[in-house]
């Protein structure tokens, strides 16, 4: 069937309820929610938490994510650095996680996100469920990138002696919140926005 | 349009296609027909087995979070991970964000939903109050997209390749009870059916108001 009769119609992202789309802000008739805010407001919103997660990236990227502390001499690594050891010490398959998880899977939603906002404000040559699927996509691998943080976070309290210490650095934290922040920003995007 | 028939349309989450709904029978699902994800099933028992595997589930996290996840051991000394230690060492180094975020994604989201869904399907089967049931199957939607247990264990695995080069690594029971944890966890949180779900809960309170 085609995707568009004579109504326009929307899934309900709570209850998967088929309902009329009015433009406007929109109460799903089957969970009272309010489902969609107006198209202009989740638009602003998705770019400002682009935005923020955007700035976040920096530090998080720039700044140790992992701090060594051993006999009193400090080893400081950020991500980069910490996937490249990996590599040279033979561990590939983790090496490439960490890489996809922390390095691609950021940027690839940016550019994704980017992308789709992009395509609501003018005619990319592409299908409409295509869009819809990259959006999906986008969702779906969000909080995969929350690894780098867990690894970090698992370490230091394993490795927590007098003598050697790991400690998470600051930009652990950043990244914590740039992949907050990316996925507020993929959950705020109107969907409705995307053009056929 | 009329109400009925727009409850007789379903669009597919991934790709967002326009299906009618036909009548599929007991345990079996439907696939949209442009890029194969399941759009709706027809379980049977829906309730009681949700019910049973959820409570199983939240048995399994309180388990996983009393005991061990592993122990290393490095020239004698010892250090196990397990939730108390893990949130001693993030809160007592200062990281409060990381350990914040930490709290609520593998902890407060998975039992908040857990319990949500084993109170609300417990009500269901009581068949009382419809606007509890209501808040909690929209509270469950909103939030199971943030809970992290999978990742988390992922992240286990990650830190033990690190950690093998310097240390003994030994399982603990807690280990054990994760993989289980993850299987049920996909099951019942990452695999939850909201359509089956909503139309239970309209079959059950909402009767009056249908013809």
């Amino acid at each position: 069937m085609n995707n568009e009769k004579k109504h326009k119609l929307i899934r309900c992202p709570i209850c998967e309820a088929v309902n009329i789309d009015t433009e406007g802000a929109i109460q799903c008739r089957r969970c009272e929610e309010n489902i969609y805010p107006k198209k202009n407001i989740s638009y602003n919103q998705t770019i400002a938490f682009l935005i923020t997660a955007i700035i976040l990236y920096f530090p998080a990227n720039l700044y140790p994510i992992l701090i060594t502390k051993q006999l009193g001499v400090i080893h400081e690594s950020t991500i980069l650095g910490g996937i490249m050891l990996l590599w040279q010490g033979g561990s590939y398959p983790v090496a490439i996680i960490i890489l996809v998880a922390s390095v691609f899977v950021p940027l690839l939603k940016f550019i994704f996100i980017i992308y789709l906002l992009i395509s609501t404000k003018y005619n990319i040559k592409s299908s409409h469920m295509d869009k819809h699927k990259l959006f999906y996509i986008t969702e779906a691998i969000g909080s995969w990138s929350m690894i780098d943080v867990f690894v970090v976070t698992i370490l230091s309290v394993l490795i927590h002696f007098t003598a050697v210490k790991i400690i998470p650095g600051s930009g652990a934290t950043a990244f914590a919140l740039m992949v907050f922040f990316t996925m507020l920003s993929a959950h705020a995007f109107d969907t409705r926005l995307l053009k056929k | 349009m009329k109400k009925d028939e727009l409850d007789m349309l379903v669009i597919c989450k991934k790709c967002h296609t326009l299906h009618q709904k036909i009548e599929i029978h007991k345990d079996t699902k439907a696939l949209c027909s442009y890029c194969n994800t399941v759009i709706y099933r027809y379980t049977s028992h829906l309730s009681r087995n949700t019910l049973a595997l959820s409570f199983t589930t939240l048995i399994l996290l309180i388990v996983t979070f009393l005991f061990d996840i592993m122990t290393i051991n490095i020239n004698g000394v010892y250090k196990s991970l397990n939730l108390e230690s893990l949130f001693i060492v993030v809160f007592g180094q200062g990281y409060y964000l990381v350990g914040i975020m930490l709290l609520f994604l593998i902890v407060i989201f998975p039992v908040a939903i857990l319990i949500s869904l084993i109170l609300l399907l417990t009500l269901m089967h009581h068949k009382k109050s419809g606007y509890t049931v209501k808040r909690l199957l929209i509270l469950i939607a909103k939030f199971h997209h943030w809970s992290m247990v999978d990742i988390f264990f992922i992240s286990i695995l990650v830190s033990m390749v690190k950690l093998f080069a310097y240390a003994q690594i030994e399982l603990g029971v807690s280990f054990f009870s994760f993989i289980l944890l993850l299987i049920l966890d996909i099951i019942v949180i990452k695999k939850i059916s909201f359509n089956e779900l909503w139309i239970l809960y309209e079959s059950i309170y909402l009767k009056d108001n249908k013809k």
